[in-house]
């Protein structure tokens, strides 16, 4: 596929753990005395859908391959930089002016976020925060052709 | 509270105070803690509405979350609408729920409420009472929430029939807001309205 913006070598599992996880060995099986409660409070926080708040061990099945497939869905939204020339000045997720060189992701009806802003919101809702287009349904009209 | 609550919080607060609707005085805003996490919103009843000349007062909290899930608004100030509780005030509106989007802002909320009260939606009722008045006695409806707004938000129009209803409840013992509710809830009929106080 012809995309001429920034690929990342190596794969994306920031969403996987949740974005506030910094210490992955809080996770190690081999961890003598996890408290529960403690380990309760590490858990990434996923949504299924955007008003239900689930840690991952309390995920459904179905909801576990709901939320695998929007990580996918949104590793494929190109990550491009901000060049400054753009129309839209502003993250408006976060209300701050994108800085030139800041890393913006590009939704398939071209409004563009902070990636980290905007990777939280599709993580419960695939939708654009400004159109409301279904980031899935455009995204997959334009694999239909391959 | 998270960081890009509080900012956006600040800089939607510094968005309506420049806002036209606040040269209108159509909307306003306030700040209730210092924290940024509760506020008070004022609408002004729209035009051609029988919540003209009110004034409706808003609790505004916004969520450590904000602005992935929506703020929680509901009325302060009493109000007879399809889509608001004639009781608690909690409001039925798609985008303080599933429709909410992160664009949105505290500015738009306060327009949407606004135009909710200028379009109600008596099908997808949150107080289903004035929903079925609204559907089946839309007169007696405008007069309710007239009568309403100039009670509880400081609309101009005085129904004196109204007034005199809810006196002889009163006069039975019965507060005055009490009243009020189970008279516009029997359609103002005084008898229904006493029965369904004292059965």
């Amino acid at each position: 596929m012809g995309n001429c913006l920034k690929i990342n070598n190596s794969d994306d599992i920031s969403l996987l753990q949740g974005g506030e996880i910094s210490n992955t060995q809080d996770f190690a099986p081999d961890q003598n005395d996890p408290a529960p409660i403690y380990s309760e409070l590490l858990q990434p926080i996923f949504f299924p859908s955007p008003s239900v708040r689930r840690p991952v061990s309390h995920l459904t099945e179905e909801e576990q391959v709901k939320i695998a497939k929007r990580i996918g869905l949104i590793q494929h939204l190109p990550i491009g930089t901000y060049d400054g020339s753009k129309k839209s000045r502003e993250c408006v997720i976060c209300m701050i002016d994108f800085c030139v060189d800041e890393a913006v992701r590009y939704l398939p009806c071209m409004h563009i976020y902070h990636v980290h802003c905007i990777d939280d919101w599709l993580m419960r809702s695939l939708t654009c925060p400004s159109c409301m287009e279904p980031v899935d349904a455009a995204l997959l009209t334009s694999y239909e052709t391959t | 509270m998270a960081n890009m609550a509080v900012s956006r919080i600040k800089r939607e607060f510094k968005e309506v105070m420049r806002s036209e609707e606040i040269v209108q005085c159509s909307i306003k805003i306030e700040l209730i803690n210092d924290s940024w996490t509760e506020l008070r919103g004022e609408i002004a009843g729209p035009p051609d509405t029988p919540y003209e000349g009110g004034k409706f007062i808003l609790e505004i909290k916004v969520p450590e979350t904000y602005p992935f899930n929506p703020p929680k608004v509901r009325f302060i100030t009493k109000i007879w609408h399809p889509n608001i509780s004639s009781v608690t005030g909690a409001i039925c509106l798609d985008i303080l729920k599933d429709n909410w989007a992160a664009a949105m802002t505290l500015r738009t909320v306060l327009l949407s409420l606004q135009a909710l009260l200028a379009a109600a939606e008596p099908d997808d009722p949150q107080d289903a009472v004035v929903a079925y008045q609204y559907k089946d006695k839309y007169p007696l409806f405008l007069m309710t929430a007239k009568h309403w707004t100039n009670v509880y938000a400081g609309g101009p129009h005085k129904f004196t029939e109204c007034d005199l209803k809810i006196q002889r409840l009163k006069d039975m013992g019965i507060d005055e807001h009490d009243a009020r509710a189970v008279l516009s809830k029997e359609n103002w009929d005084l008898e229904k309205a006493t029965e369904s106080l004292f059965s």
